[in-house]
């Protein structure tokens, strides 16, 4: 298996009556809350992270959020390019830029193959659908996001791959009547794709294309229903099984030196949930797109009785559902691979450690550890025995 | 199964009340509803004709009829299809489909009532001349948008609709409300509720014209109204006390007197 680590950079530094106050945390909560000086202190501290991973082989993984504390990667492929620069041997992700937001994805297509070049091949590329503030902060439709986002892979992918240009786009989002991208990209035919979704028709799109399917804290059976469509999509498509690296799951990570210290240092993560995510309702429920229509009624009920955020999430029972691995170095290697036979075969871990009120020095060792005592573990694995995996699942079903 | 009209191939959900000459209602944010009292004190002067747009309440929406220019057509379609000369209104949003249909001079069009319509930009560029109607909370829409919140009908939804749900709420109610909400985005995210070069182009309006406007809306103010009447050759103003973004259904009766006046008059 492969390990990744994602710093998303957030800002919890804003006091907590400011944040009570606001009715959103992103999009809307003034910059003057943001102080630079304290912005570059963190920018610092996460390259030298980054440079550690470099040095002790853990991959490294960039996105951008707008305008709000969770997140100061305001261009994913500006980041991405600076870490590409710092780094020299591990592979780097981007996932990713905002391709519902940005109006030109032959830019992205641009960016991304200048990232390629100059990283000599270690860049992969991921894809989110976005949604919710980002619409707001970037000023983007937030109707019709999953048709624009295919569109856009697809203009992404033509740009990366057509070495005879230029070539003239049409689409119904986007157009373009002269792409010709310079430099073209280092890896042949494309760096991989990466995209980001739980949504099972999108995953099985992703399987018919052999993307790399990665979820985000889906947790044990939600991963593995995504994993399961992907799979099913190839097989009615008669394409080849998918290996175990088309799939991908991010989960909040800590690995101390006992099981007690990384849950209480992983504690620190949930302001992530519990903080950072706090959206006005127009940015949410109401948001045009948010939810389709036959489901408004179950989400607008639930707003209706005001059912309280979420304050107290345990960083153990995040870790039962799946959505955080932390303890010592054998007991989240065991984690792992218990999660790895629940969902039925990945390849990729994408741990998100530094976040919410982790600190710079607690992130590293948790990086060191993880790199020295937890990957190893994870080499050389014996095959997924489906049967078994089946099995478990029946009985799991049966005991419900 | 609600009722239907066609335009062109395009079938649509419509509204009819009353008998007589076409009161053709083109709506805001969501289709007129049947519970609306202004209905059927405008109903006594001609027959009512009002669709619900692409999108919106029961009316299908194709994928590539996403912008204004599909509106404009399908509206002066459905003017077509009407018999005889026919008077058009149009609230908030419609107001902006009902002008821009206005400017491109169909001829079964005879009188025109604009009720509080968006569609143009006039202010400066760090000027905002309509309130965003996507980015701003549903507390402040329902204040804004209402002269008085409470005393909106029953079951009738304008902006600042988020505000007013309960549980008490049917599904088939929410649903529509969603959908609504969906379909004006597809149109009218941006840019936001305006056509930057309607503005120019309201001097080819040549019907006459009536502007109708909530003395207390705050969604778009009545000097947005003044400023916008004054665009359209022979135009007349005419603000409404004690009513909103929605006059229609604020003050229904000095809502109709002011339309049948205006429908009475010879041109």
């Amino acid at each position: 298996m492969e390990l990744w680590n994602h710093c998303e950079n957030p800002y919890p530094f804003v006091p907590a009556e400011v944040l009570d106050e606001a009715s959103s945390v992103r999009a809307s909560l003034p910059n003057k809350y943001c102080d630079p000086k304290i912005a570059a202190r963190l920018y610092d501290e996460i390259f030298d992270e980054y440079r550690l991973c470099d040095d002790i082989g853990l991959h490294i993984v960039t996105n951008e959020h707008h305008s709000g504390i969770n997140n100061l990667w305001a261009a994913s492929p500006v980041i991405t390019g600076i870490v590409a620069r710092l780094t020299r041997n591990v592979r780097i992700l981007s996932l990713g830029t905002l391709v519902t937001v940005r109006p030109d994805p032959v830019r992205i297509a641009e960016e991304y193959a200048t990232i390629d070049v100059l990283s000599k091949g270690r860049l992969e590329i991921g894809f989110v659908k976005s949604g919710a503030t980002e619409m707001v902060s970037g000023d983007a439709n937030p109707m019709r996001i999953r048709e624009r986002e295919w569109e856009a892979i697809d203009l992404i992918e033509k740009a990366l791959t057509t070495h005879d240009g230029p070539f003239s786009w049409e689409g119904k989002f986007f157009t373009h009547p002269h792409v010709n991208i310079w430099p073209r990209p280092y890896q042949q035919p494309r760096p991989e794709f990466w995209a980001a979704t739980s949504d099972l028709p999108t995953c099985a799109e992703l399987g018919r294309r052999n993307i790399v399917n990665t979820l985000l804290f889906g947790g044990y059976d939600r991963t593995r229903q995504a994993f399961d469509a992907y799979k099913a999509a190839r097989r009615a498509a008669a394409q080849p099984a998918p290996g175990e690296d088309r799939f991908s799951y991010m989960a909040f990570a800590y690995v101390g030196d006992t099981d007690e210290e990384a849950l209480r240092i992983g504690q620190k993560i949930a302001w992530f949930l519990t903080v950072s995510i706090k959206s006005a309702p127009q940015f949410a429920r109401f948001q045009p797109g948010a939810v389709a229509p036959e489901m408004a009624p179950a989400a607008w009920r639930a707003g209706v009785s005001r059912r309280p955020r979420p304050t107290n999430l345990d960083a153990a029972v995040l870790v039962g559902q799946g959505q955080m691995f932390a303890g010592n170095p054998d007991t989240v290697a065991r984690q792992i691979k218990e999660f790895r036979k629940r969902v039925g075969g990945i390849h990729h871990i994408i741990m998100m450690t530094r976040q919410g009120l982790v600190t710079h020095a607690e992130a590293e060792k948790s990086f060191n550890l993880t790199a020295k005592e937890v990957l190893p573990q994870l080499q050389d694995l014996p095959p997924i025995d489906e049967d078994e995996t089946a099995w478990q699942a029946r009985r799991e079903a049966a005991a419900k | 199964m609600s009722d239907r009209l066609r335009a062109g191939d395009i079938d649509l959900e419509v509204l009819r009340r009353g008998g007589g000459r076409p009161i053709l209602l083109v709506h805001g944010v969501n289709p007129v509803s049947p519970k609306a009292p202004f209905l059927d004190l405008l109903a006594e002067h001609g027959e009512i004709v009002a669709p619900s747009h692409p999108g919106f309440g029961n009316s299908p929406r194709a994928d590539d009829f996403d912008t204004m220019y599909d509106l404009v057509h399908l509206y002066r379609e459905v003017l077509d299809a009407l018999p005889g000369q026919v008077a058009m209104v149009g609230f908030s949003f419609g107001g902006w489909i009902a002008a821009e249909v206005a400017v491109s001079a169909p001829a079964k069009l005879d009188r025109l009532v604009l009720v509080d319509p968006v569609g143009i930009k006039l202010g400066g560029r760090e000027e905002r001349d309509i309130v965003h109607f996507f980015n701003t909370s549903p507390s402040d829409l329902n204040r804004l948008a209402w002269h008085d919140p409470t005393k909106r009908p029953a079951e009738v939804y304008g902006l600042g609709w988020q505000a007013n749900i309960d549980d008490r709420m049917s599904d088939e109610a929410m649903i529509a409300l969603a959908s609504n909400w969906d379909a004006l985005a597809v149109y009218a995210w941006r840019p936001h509720m305006y056509n930057p070069q309607l503005k120019q182009w309201l001097r080819r309006i040549s019907v006459p014209s009536l502007v109708l406007w909530g003395a207390s809306d705050r969604i778009v103010t009545a000097d947005y109204g003044r400023a916008y009447s004054a665009l359209i050759p022979g135009a007349r103003f005419a603000a409404i006390d004690e009513a909103g973004h929605h006059p229609e259904l604020e003050q229904p009766r000095v809502f109709v007197e002011l339309v049948a006046r205006f429908l009475g008059q010879s041109a």
